[in-house]
């Protein structure tokens, strides 16, 4: 293809999806609020396996980094993450429903979620999660006002409620607004741990790493202004001599 | 005072010099250490690897006073059924004294299966197969009288004739010098199955 | 173990070395902070080094391989992500380093004569570290990856007659695919890599040979004490050595911080469509280069052109070569040229707004501003060689100041 039509293309393909995005410049983002410790992860991480399990995988994820990072015992993983069949527990967290059946079933496969929260950011899946409305238009009667046309059903719907194209609920939801939307954040901080499991080993030895080189780095100064006294008159060190020396 | 260098000639405050630059390559030597054994151990089996190198055995097809032998980490591991005239023997040979090793006191078994049936529970033995003289696969002969008239059952080499009993310990005469290895493994009887997880670190083959 | 080393010095020469680049290599005793980046980068590149040598050992070059095995490093192997964000910080790192140096080089005349030499390797040295940069960058073989592999091999089809060639043994085949990342993990390692060193080996020869510059830009050789020695100079061995020990340690604890505390950046360093696998299907609604490719890419789009664009962002690619004979002033140091260390503080600060602008999205809102910049960065080329002939300097100094 010329560089011409390319650039063209890129152009326009850039433009293209920035039309989903577009509509995205009215979405109210919303922040889920959370504290990202081992607890909320670990809620997360159930709240996952009862209702998102069924169709995401995490793929990258094995079921025994959630006792080596987060610390949950084997046990609670094996009766309460752990799906019944065929997993292992140093296996792959991959869900039972078959890719393909699922894009005959939903139209496309559901996605990965290993990268999602780096890729799309936790505040983008927290609104997403929290803007599906009621679409009878759509084969799955769900639309969504972050990602427009999405193929997947608001499958938290008896929990969160039901809403309308313009807001108004149809079919109160279980819980509470602030639990569900806790029940949501809990669900963002576990795919936000998904996506870098290294955050809480390198929060626990950073400070140690960062401590040593500042001892390091603090010897090396003392070294080096004890060579550097002979070269200043009169002693002191590091200071510079403004003026020039003669 | 110790002497001084030519480089070092002319200056104040040697000790406090060398005194530092000790201090300064300490540090850094830890530094450098700490650099060093992450990437070393980066190159350790992956979890991935690690995942892949366990077996599952489902205990279920195997009858009483049968065996299974499966590859695991491309050495064959066997899985026996032992029936209660098999746990007995164990007992006689031990009494009769033709033992090599009959407390184990070689660490070829985990700690757990250091008992008379070496295994964890002791119905189920699980075991590689590999004679410990030469590496060969040993026959298992279980029937009392196969191999020599006082055989009370367990394995024969064909390659240069170590025996061993039913919880392949080594028999006095064998070429072989020590009880064959008992890797790592879990075991549930209420699961039925047996998970084949590592070498035993201090274990040998042959 | 002064024998050994007796033994050792008739055959290799060793002390004389030692000497010549060290404990005799006398430097002005006036750096500053910007001089730590030399050794840094030194730093930099066997860091680089020692974390690609353990990534590649766990590296697949294949389309359907290549993705997954970093994920297999960044989740599978022991300590695999402090190697992974180790390089990809690194290469970040790098290229602050990079400019730093370079700024500090065109702030105090280091490009100007007897230094030409030092100037022209050193930049051919960044055009490499920008190339080896960009195939590197494709090798993990996320989305980003696959199409920043698409544009800039497409770009080489726009050379007339020998582009489409080119960009076909650039691919080995039709698109991205595992005959384009066997080949890149190649030139990665073992070609663009070795001439990075070589070129370094160059650079730091043809600089022993002039002398270091220093901040006021006068020469320590002109006035030698009755030893031979320049009065204003420090044998780089101890002084130097120790001094750049002590940058080390400051510069690790800022890079083990990144690594530790922010190894994303935000999306600056690894940017957010790294975590989506290729998908030759699906390009991306934000197409930006890395922050430190950013500012050619802003050029190229500034001009509303095909051609012209592609021969704007080329040209501000080059003409860096010619600085030193663009700028005709006697004066080395801008500490004492007011006029031209504002321009080159404009020209710094455009280069910084074009590498924002770049990341934004191709919107009619930003096109002044990258339009503005692009001629306050050109413009300083092109202005240099009028300016410098005619420009006011403060009298300079025969010795050096602090």
């Amino acid at each position: 293809m010329s560089m011409y039509r390319y650039l063209c293309f890129l152009l326009v393909s850039m433009l293209v999806p920035g039309l989903a995005f577009g509509a995205a410049d009215t979405v109210h983002w919303m922040t889920p609020h959370y504290t990202f410790n081992r607890t909320t992860v670990i809620a997360g991480a159930r709240y996952f396996a009862d209702h998102c399990m069924a169709c995401h995988s995490v793929s990258s994820l094995r079921y025994e980094y959630l006792t080596a990072d987060l610390g949950m015992p084997k046990t609670e993983v094996e009766k309460d993450i752990m799906l019944p069949d065929g997993a292992a527990f140093k296996g792959t967290i991959v869900s039972p429903m078959p890719p393909d059946m699922a894009a005959k079933w939903l139209g496309k496969p559901p996605p990965n979620l290993s990268h999602m929260d780096r890729y799309l950011g936790s505040k983008f899946i927290y609104t997403y999660l929290l803007s599906f409305y009621w679409d009878p238009a759509r084969p799955s009667g769900w639309n969504n006002y972050v990602f427009p046309m999405v193929a997947m059903p608001n499958v938290l719907a008896p929990w969160g409620g039901t809403v309308g194209p313009k807001g108004h609920v149809i079919y109160p939801g279980k819980l509470s607004p602030a639990e569900y939307h806790k029940n949501v954040a809990d669900v963002v901080a576990f795919l936000r741990y998904a996506s870098d499991p290294s955050y809480f080993k390198r929060m626990a030895i950073g400070p140690y790493v960062i401590g040593i080189l500042l001892l390091f780095t603090i010897l090396a100064y003392l070294l080096k202004t004890a060579y550097w006294m002979d070269l200043k008159k009169g002693g002191g060190a590091g200071m510079r001599v403004k003026g020039g020396n003669k | 005072m110790t002497t001084v260098t030519d480089a070092e000639h002319g200056h104040k405050n040697i000790t406090r010099r060398r005194f530092l630059t000790a201090a300064t390559s300490a540090v850094g030597a830890v530094v450098a250490g700490m650099v060093a054994v992450p990437l070393v151990d980066s190159l350790e089996p992956t979890a991935a690897a690690e995942a892949a190198s366990s077996t599952t055995v489902d205990l279920t097809p195997i009858e009483p006073g049968m065996q299974v032998t499966v590859p695991w980490q491309k050495k064959p591991v066997i899985v026996i059924n032992r029936t209660p005239e098999m746990l007995a023997s164990l007992k006689e040979t031990m009494d009769k004294g033709i033992l090599k090793d009959p407390l184990c006191k070689v660490p070829q078994q985990p700690p757990y299966c250091t008992n008379m049936y070496r295994s964890r529970v002791p119905e189920w033995y699980v075991g590689i197969r590999i004679c410990n003289h030469l590496c060969c696969i040993p026959h298992y002969r279980p029937k009392k009288g196969s191999v020599a008239p006082w055989w009370l059952g367990g394995f024969h080499c064909p390659c240069h004739g170590s025996m061993y009993d039913l919880s392949c310990r080594v028999i006095q005469g064998s070429p072989a010098p020590h009880n064959m290895a008992v890797p790592e493994y879990e075991l549930s009887t209420e699961k039925m199955s047996a998970t084949i997880t590592h070498m035993y670190p201090k274990a040998h083959l042959c | 173990m002064s024998r050994f080393l007796v033994w050792v010095n008739k055959r290799l020469p060793l002390d004389e070395t030692v000497k010549e680049h060290l404990t005799e290599y006398f430097a002005p005793k006036n750096f500053n902070i910007l001089y730590y980046a030399g050794s840094l980068l030194l730093l930099m590149i066997v860091i680089q080094l020692i974390s690609g040598f353990f990534l590649m050992a766990h590296y697949d070059p294949t389309s359907q391989g290549a993705f997954a095995s970093v994920q297999g490093i960044m989740y599978d192997t022991k300590w695999g992500w402090l190697i992974r964000y180790m390089h990809v910080d690194g290469v970040s790192l790098i290229f602050i380093l990079l400019y730093a140096h370079m700024f500090r080089g065109l702030l105090y005349g280091s490009h100007r004569a007897p230094r030409e030499l030092v100037w022209i390797i050193g930049y051919i040295i960044y055009l490499l570290m920008m190339a080896e940069a960009f195939v590197g960058y494709v090798l993990p073989f996320g989305n980003l990856s696959y199409w920043a592999g698409e544009v800039i091999t497409s770009i080489i089809h726009a050379v007339p007659v020998i582009g489409p060639p080119l960009t076909t043994l650039a691919r080995g085949g039709p698109g991205i695919g595992t005959a384009t990342l066997q080949r890149f993990l190649a030139l990665h390692v073992v070609l663009f890599f070795l001439i990075i060193l070589a070129a370094i080996a160059m650079h730091i020869v043809a600089l022993h040979r002039v002398g270091s510059n220093n901040p006021d830009g006068v020469e320590i050789k002109k006035h030698k004490g009755p030893d031979g020695k320049p009065l204003d100079g420090i044998p780089f061995h101890p002084y130097y050595t120790v001094k750049d020990l002590f940058g080390v340690g400051v510069w690790l604890t800022i890079f083990v911080s990144v690594i530790f505390y922010a190894p994303t950046m935000h999306g600056i360093f690894m940017e957010r469509t790294t975590f989506l696998a290729a998908n030759p299907m699906v390009s991306l609604p934000d197409v930006t280069p890395p922050w430190y490719l950013s500012p050619y890419y802003a050029m190229l789009r500034a001009v509303p052109n095909k051609y012209y664009g592609i021969a704007i962002m080329i040209t501000s690619v080059l003409l860096p070569f010619l600085l030193p004979w663009l700028d005709r002033n006697p004066v080395r140091s801008s500490r004492y040229r007011p006029v031209y260390k504002i321009m080159l503080i404009v020209a710094g600060i455009s280069f910084i707004t074009l590498a924002w602008v770049g990341e934004q999205p191709p919107l009619p809102k930003y096109f002044l501003i990258e339009r503005a910049a692009t001629a306050l960065y050109l413009g300083f080329y092109i202005l240099l060689p009028i300016i410098s002939k005619i420009e006011p300097t403060r009298p300079v100094p025969e010795r050096v100041t602090g």
